[in-house]
């Protein structure tokens, strides 16, 4: 007993004496602390693949020549590039440069700076090949003017520039440190990185020579914890200050978020996303019983869509209409009012009127794995029995599903995009037009030469309002066809302490910035 | 003595081939390429396939196994589709970490286990024996993940004593010498690192010890009960010999074989991987290494971490049977 004492009192009176040694290793207020689920997969623009962490890593230690403005991500605003002129025919880009920007390593940024990370990237990266390969020429023009050409017009081409990959690198740095840059990444931006400990952390300091302000942390610190419930521990105690929603097809379960909305430690930040979850029909198909529109209008009434939302997201996820979410700049407001409305009498009629008698569908409904795909498919399998047809679930290992749905061996099935860059092409153009149908996870769209044709030009057109109207017509389109179910848009949800200050989620992608963070 | 091991370590050399060709293959049978996994939902055919080009995914097989082969015989146990870096470089980074915590939980486990075992031997059927049993049961059919949680639970959130997960705490900075925590702490003179490693470590480690402290317990106990109904126990007793010497030095050591087996093993598996434990405390060691890449189809690291887990658990158990020659005159003489 005792000795029990001993050691109790022991362990009680260490870390107070111990607590002036932390306090100079690192100040806990100046220290901002963000758990993230996994590894980044590399810290540098030349090999990123948009994996969320490293992303988000690299846009807080390099910049881009343009970003999205906050708080609604609307607009583009000058970053490294002070203005830019876009050419009539849309191939190209002029940038004026900031003046007197350095790198963390010293060096000036200009021009050449920029050339050479662009074309850096476009070599080494497979991820941007569609969208760098129409790069034709860079031309620097002075240390602070650079002409970038395209050999077709793509206007989103700007949307582009603000993306990780798409950062400003030291070109001396990369000399320097060689194939060894992804471990030493060099930037101008808020932060510098300090170290990357695998499985274990990443650490940012701050720049204090940031051209647009220092931060105000002096630190930050990725943790790594792979486990959800350790992470809503550790925000609970303490030991995190931030926990992402991050993952392109996992997110905490809705119980999880209700119990942290209501401890007075934490504070919830929720925002719309650009992603978009679908039950999709095998377009591309005559032989499915889907090919016939009326049996999937009955489908799409047969869904309960405020039901889905209340029952299993709790909340946490908002309605999509059409193939645009209602906060993509380019969202057609009538969508909202045709969108099917849930009417299982209408989806009997439907199918009557089609001659199809449901006990004679037997669907396999495809989705990805996890318990929230898995509840989603309970749900939609539940919403199609009522209308007596019969969905077995088979939930299917990634690199199986997305095989099968390439190839097209399915009728219906659970499927979604996170955009990686805000331009209203990231969804339109790779999910619906019809010469793509089979090259990656589309809708796998027949081909029409007249839809194919209104989708190039509304991504190809230079004027921001022509090009929205374009969106408009082309949102009507896809929606007299029916080619999916749109199901929800999960929200971004960043979970912080309550001490935290000055976050502003970004939506697409969902990568965010610190500069303006700070603890109280 | 010198002929045994020397025979042992060649009997390794198939047992090694063979590991190679079975992991070489069912990695590859398992459905989806590490591009596909790499690049999720989202990407393109196009970014796919340029993505196997330049990991070099694209040749055929039987070329990939024996350019593996060919890399191992020079030592190069190949590089991370993920990370791009060498696949031991990987492992060795994160092996202290598993070291550390593995031998803390063995040493627990033994620390506890044994004289539990005696103890209820000594006393069998006693309230101290039942306590243990029961506890013993609770220890062996808990989940890790489950009793992880609850003493995060009791532990990190309501008494505020130990932290919920990680290595050491991260407002700590200290160079790293060893790659073990608590050692870096003492050689570079920063005792609040050390401190906060310490504290860090013993979540994970009672999780860790729990199942082999009540399995050996039970085995000891077991053993010991029947060892203790031997002659030479009754002779030794006639001798005069105290009671403690009796239990000590003729019934526990005698008790101890098994024991030794399956603390070997156990200690093998650790090292081969706590993958739920490593998990859920977010302990930067192997076991969660090889989960990732198994999530993530990187051949080589499944290869490489599978090989070095083979040698580990060929040479811990070649050890316990070494031990079982020290412990043992009969096998010794045998080993002769």
């Amino acid at each position: 007993m005792k000795l029990f004492r001993l050691f109790a009192g022991a362990t009680l009176a260490l870390p107070l004496m111990l607590n002036a040694a932390h306090a100079q290793a690192s100040d806990p207020l100046k220290t901002l602390v963000i758990a993230v689920p996994s590894d980044p997969d590399n810290l540098e623009p030349g090999t990123n693949k948009a994996e969320p962490v490293g992303s988000e890593v690299i846009l807080n230690v390099f910049d881009t020549l343009v970003a999205w403005t906050p708080p609604d991500f609307t607009k583009l605003e000058g970053r490294l590039a002070e203005s830019w002129t876009v050419s009539p025919d849309g191939t190209t880009f002029g940038f004026k440069l900031r003046e007197g920007v350095k790198f963390h390593d010293g060096t000036a940024f200009d021009a050449d700076a920029v050339k050479f990370s662009i074309e850096r990237t476009k070599a080494s990266n497979p991820y941007v090949e569609a969208t760098f390969g129409l790069i034709r020429d860079i031309a620097v023009v002075s240390p602070t003017e650079l002409k970038i050409s395209l050999s077709k017009p793509y206007p989103a081409f700007l949307s582009i520039l603000a993306q990780p990959q798409s950062a400003i690198v030291s070109p001396a740095a990369v000399k320097k440190f060689g194939d060894q840059f992804a471990s030493n990444p060099v930037g101008t931006g808020p932060f510098v990185f300090k170290s990357y400990q695998a499985d274990t952390n990443v650490v940012l300091e701050s720049n204090p020579n940031y051209f647009l302000g220092a931060p105000k942390l002096s630190r930050i610190i990725y943790r790594i914890i792979p486990d959800a419930s350790t992470r809503r521990l550790e925000l609970e105690n303490g030991g995190v200050d931030i926990v992402q929603q991050q993952g392109q097809l996992s997110s905490i379960a809705a119980e999880d978020i209700q119990a942290l909305k209501g401890n007075p430690n934490v504070s919830v930040l929720e925002a719309p996303s650009q992603i978009i979850r679908q039950l999709e029909f095998n377009n591309n198909n005559p032989n499915s019983p889907v090919a016939d529109i009326r049996v999937r209008r009955a489908i799409v009434h047969a869904i309960d869509y405020e039901g889905l939302l209340t029952g299993v997201f709790g909340g946490t996820a908002e309605r999509v209409y059409g193939p645009l979410t209602s906060n993509s700049w380019a969202f057609n407001p009538k969508i909202k009012e045709t969108a099917p409305k849930y009417d299982p009498e209408l989806s009997k009629r439907l199918l009557a009127e089609a001659g199809v008698d449901p006990a004679r569908l037997n669907f396999k409904l495809y989705s990805f794995q996890g318990a929230l795909w898995g509840a989603v498919a309970t749900f939609v399998q539940a919403n199609l029995a009522d209308i007596g047809i019969n969905a077995t679930i088979e939930q299917t290992q990634f690199p199986a599903y997305r095989a099968l749905q390439t190839a097209g061996r399915f009728d219906v099935a659970l499927d979604g995009r996170q955009p990686w860059y805000n331009d209203p092409d990231a969804h339109i153009t790779i999910g619906y037009l019809s010469s793509l149908a089979d090259s990656a996870m589309t809708f796998r769209m027949p081909k029409e030469d007249a839809l194919d044709a209104l989708i190039l030009k509304a991504q190809q057109t230079v004027a921001q309002e022509e090009r929205k109207g374009l969106y408009f017509q082309v949102q009507e389109e896809i929606a007299k066809r029916v080619p999916a179910a749109y199901l929800f848009s999960p929200k971004l949800i960043v979970f912080q302490r309550s001490n935290v200050k000055g976050l502003v989620i970004n939506s697409a992608p969902p990568l965010n910035e610190y500069r303006g963070v700070y603890k109280e | 003595m010198v002929s045994f091991l020397l025979r042992r370590l060649v009997a390794l050399l198939p047992v090694l081939a063979l590991v190679l060709v079975i992991v070489f293959s069912l990695v590859r049978i398992i459905p989806g390429d590490p591009a596909v996994t790499l690049l999720g939902p989202g990407a393109t055919n196009e970014q796919i396939a340029a993505l196997r080009l330049q990991l070099g995914l694209d040749r055929p097989a039987a070329f990939q196994f024996f350019d593996y082969v060919g890399g191992l015989l020079q030592g190069n146990l190949g590089t991370s589709l993920k990370t791009g870096n060498g696949v031991l470089q990987e492992i060795l980074i994160r092996l202290p970490a598993t070291l550390e915590l593995s031998i803390c939980a063995t040493l627990l486990a033994i620390l506890i286990g044994i004289p539990i075992g005696v103890l209820s031997a000594t006393w069998p059927n006693s309230g101290l024996d039942h306590v243990t049993r029961v506890v013993s049961l609770l220890g062996v059919s808990m989940p890790a993940f489950l009793l992880a949680l609850i003493l995060q639970l009791i532990f990190a959130t309501y008494l505020g004593w130990l932290p919920v997960s990680g290595r050491i705490s991260p407002y700590v900075a200290t160079p790293t010498v060893t790659g073990f925590a608590t050692l870096d702490g003492v050689i570079n003179g920063d005792f609040g690192a050390m401190w906060s490693a310490v504290q860090h470590l013993v979540l994970p480690t009672v999780v860790l010890a729990a199942f082999l402290a009540t399995t050996l317990g039970r085995f000891v106990r077991n053993t010991m009960l029947d060892v203790m109904t031997e002659d030479y126990i009754r002779t030794a007793r006639a001798k005069g010999l105290s009671r403690s010497s009796v239990i000590l030095h003729h019934g526990l050591r005698n008790s101890l074989l098994p024991a030794i087996t399956i603390t070997g093993l156990k200690f093998a598996e650790m090292l081969g991987g706590a993958i739920l434990t490593e998990t859920i405390f977010a302990w930067p060691g192997v076991g969660r290494f090889m989960f990732e890449a198994i999530k993530n189809r990187d051949y080589p690291v499944i290869q490489g971490t599978t090989l070095i887990f083979a040698l580990l658990f060929m040479a811990t158990s070649l050890l316990v049977d070494l031990l079982y020659g020290v412990l043992d005159p009969r096998v010794r003489r045998k080993m002769q």
